[in-house]
């Protein structure tokens, strides 16, 4: 990680006016977009705002290593898990402990898990009505005003959601803020019994996440229909992978170019030296470039575009079809709530994998031994790429720490979009309700996390 | 009767926790009236409305004029986890002295310290957690919806854990969260720091079932936060000095060096500050 830190050159101030859409709404944390007008009231430049600082990496600075984790999940209460898992890795490394593979079973299960429910919270609750309600008054155009009207459509939803939680509260007790991943392994592993009632579970909902693909399938079909302006995404998209495929706990990181699509690896120690912080005085946010690539999208559309494999062929099969429709790679902002439906199966084919593939023997867990060192974990979370960086001191401490979310890899190319939108749509200082919900639209298009965002 | 919910200063995880209620959550609010929601309604104004869940503290000057406009429009409020509740893991700050970062320009200043809602509203219901049981959260709803009293557990966690304590005396303490402990047996005969004895329950235990130490998400038990002669430190201590045969005094300088785990949560609680005050000389 470069040391210097090097502002972010905004457009120039015109010394227009400005005007905010204030506060962003369903989106996870407090934000708005700020549009600044030239003086002959043209629009100079948009840009989304996180609003909201707590401070975890200072509150992590000297409380004791093994439980930096459990402090450290409650950066987020949607990628929280990840944010656990993170720490338990980057304190590993730091002190060298080898993991049980059994307890490397159990994470990946779990983190599948996790990232269906993730997935699936936000689709219903965040995402679903721009697609199912788009014109309607704000008053209805949410889940309550949807279940009104379409009982039927957020019960498969439901149903999903239910199957999701219901397994991770089975093996990990909670299905928000969980404590089973423990830094050298696990809390215990599930006996035989639970990851068959796990399976049956998941097994119930397969039905529920083909209705919710042909759902989606059919609203992002409508989308693009009535989508007036053709703003592409442009830069790049980075994911963690193994096996040259999307991997929530991979080995590497990959990218590739919007315009071009060749994958190209990083391994893990690379990609944080190649990661530059580029602070601004507007946003409690730290933009964050990788490899000089300012513009970037990690997520679920970047992990998409680098394609599912054979061991998951529903997710493969959906993946290759909605290429063939939509082209390779996806760079139009209303296909990510496909992709985020895309993500789940491929969560469900995964977890069902995994639970066959149980151990049958193995240790939970290996107790690290604390000593002045630093590691890093490099993992995916269900809004992106996240990275944690650790300092251990010698009385096994922390005595620094450092978090890199999704939202500041993607937050550079957030802005670039929202700008170019807000340029086609924003015809003067009145901001309409349609043209905020246009503008708002492209923002959850980027899956924002501003809690993991500001940390 | 129109529900509000609202996010603060948190991670959002109670709004999430609220969420995989699904359908029966969703089939209630259809019955009635959504006033304003970030996290589900488009609504950007702050209006009237009869039960507010609240979500997180207040960090900033922005959180603290919606909690004041939340104040004069809500005829009731829920405050929904610890940090709404105790200030939170953001209580770590009033521990011990961390730099608050000032950005100044047009951001929403940070203030000094993290305030529990309480600070500056009055409060109908209180919801711990970290998040709370999303059951939990609901019946709070339904009981305030519906007007009656919502049923008070007032046991702590180890009163709901399938693990069993026995007289046992242990030589060092350990901070990790559990290494693959036997399922009966209590984890802090195994030296490990787990806050079940002194948390509260009605969670169901979930972490320490599955091998993992209570962190003590829900706050105080009853017995703990009911008196001034009580804290979460000092009733540990005693606890184990119980179990363990040890001394108070030896026990606590034991724990002494635990005391941010042990108040991970609830350390912007101005009740349990004036305990560790006076547990810590501080």
């Amino acid at each position: 990680m470069a040391k210097t830190k090097a502002a972010l050159e905004d457009s120039a101030d015109l010394g227009g006016e400005r005007v905010r859409v204030h506060p962003l709404t369903r989106i996870q944390g407090r934000a708005d977009i700020e549009i600044q007008f030239s003086p002959d009231q043209r629009v100079n430049q948009a840009r989304f705002r996180a609003l909201e600082f707590r401070g975890f990496e200072e509150m992590a600075t000297g409380i004791a290593a093994f439980r930096a984790p459990s402090l450290l999940s409650r950066i987020c209460g949607s990628c929280g898990p990840f944010h656990q898992l993170a720490s338990c890795i980057a304190i590993e490394n730091a002190t060298g402990t080898i993991v049980p593979k059994t307890a490397l079973w159990f994470r990946e299960l779990l983190s599948f898990l996790w990232l269906g429910l993730s997935h699936i919270l936000n689709c219903t609750y965040m995402a679903l009505p721009d697609f199912a309600l788009p014109t309607s008054d704000a008053a209805v155009r949410n889940v309550i005003g949807i279940y009104a009207i379409e009982q039927e459509m957020i019960q498969n939803l439901t149903a999903v959601q239910s199957a999701f939680a219901d397994s991770l509260a089975l093996l990990a007790g909670l299905p928000i803020h969980p404590s089973v991943v423990v830094p050298g392994g696990v809390s215990y592993l599930p006996d035989w019994t639970t990851c068959s009632k796990v399976g049956e579970t998941l097994a119930g909902c397969e039905h529920n996440l083909r209705e919710t693909l042909r759902l989606v399938e059919l609203l992002t079909k409508r989308s693009a229909q009535m989508t007036e302006t053709e703003t592409r995404l442009q830069g790049y998209y980075l994911a963690s992978t193994k096996r040259e495929s999307p991997a929530m706990i991979g080995d590497t990181v990959s990218y590739a170019e919007f315009d071009e699509g060749e994958p190209t690896d990083m391994d893990h120690g690379e990609f944080y030296g190649s990661i530059e912080e580029r602070p601004v005085p507007w946003s409690y946010l730290v933009p964050v470039t990788v490899s000089q690539m300012e513009l970037l999208m990690v997520g679920p559309l970047a992990r998409v575009n680098l394609g599912f494999d054979t061991e998951t062929p529903w997710a493969e099969l959906e993946c290759t079809r909605i290429h063939e429709q939509w082209g390779h790679p996806l760079d139009m902002e209303f296909l990510f709530l496909m992709s985020m439906t895309l993500e789940m199966i491929w969560a469900y084919e995964n977890a069902c994998l995994l639970l066959e593939q149980r151990p049958r023997h193995g240790e939970a867990c290996a107790e690290p031994e604390v000593v002045e060192s630093d590691g890093i974990a490099v993992i995916d979370g269900p809004r992106g790429t996240l990275v944690h960086k650790v300092w251990l001191d010698s009385s096994g401490a922390i005595s620094r720490y450092q978090v890199i979310s999704p939202l500041q890899f993607s937050c550079q190319l957030l802005n670039q979009h929202l700008t170019s939108l807000a340029r086609i749509l924003v015809t003067g200082l009145e901001i309409s309700d349609d043209v905020a919900q246009l503008l708002q639209l492209s923002v959850r298009a980027f899956t924002p996390c501003v809690q993991c965002g500001t940390h | 009767m129109y529900v509000a919910t609202v996010g603060l200063s948190s991670c959002g995880g109670c709004h999430n926790a609220l969420f995989t209620i699904g359908e029966p959550l969703i089939a209630l609010l259809c019955d009635h009236n959504i006033a304003f929601s970030t996290y589900m309604v488009d609504h950007r104004s702050i209006s009237p409305a009869d039960v507010v869940l609240i979500e997180g503290g207040i960090r900033n000057r922005e959180e603290l004029e919606v909690a004041g406009e939340i104040a004069r429009n809500a005829r009731k409020v829920i405050a929904v986890g610890s940090c709404a509740v105790f200030g939170g893991v953001n209580g770590l700050r009033k521990l011990e002295v961390v730099p608050v970062v000032d950005e100044g320009g047009d951001l929403p200043p940070l203030l000094e310290e993290m305030k529990p809602l309480d600070s500056c509203m009055s409060v109908e219901l209180y919801v711990p957690g970290c998040p709370p049981p999303p059951n939990l959260i609901l019946e709070a709803l339904k009981s305030v919806l519906d007007g009656y009293s919502p049923a008070h557990f007032d046991g702590s966690v180890c009163s709901e854990c399938p693990r069993r304590a026995e007289r046992k005396s242990i030589r060092s303490w350990s901070q990790h969260p559990g290494p693959g402990v036997p399922h009966e047996m209590c984890l802090l005969n195994k030296g490990l720091l787990c806050l079940g004895p002194v948390t509260r329950g009605g969670c169901h235990s979930p972490c320490p079932t599955r091998g993992a130490v209570c962190i003590g998400c829900r706050g105080p038990s009853d017995v703990v936060q009911s008196s001034q002669l009580h804290s979460m430190f000092g009733d540990m201590v005693k606890y184990v000095s119980l179990t363990t045969r040890a001394k108070e005094d030896k026990v606590g300088m034991q724990l002494m060096c635990m005391l941010r785990s042990i108040y991970l949560f609830t350390g912007s609680d101005p009740v349990t500050r004036a305990k560790v005050g006076e547990k810590t000389g501080g």
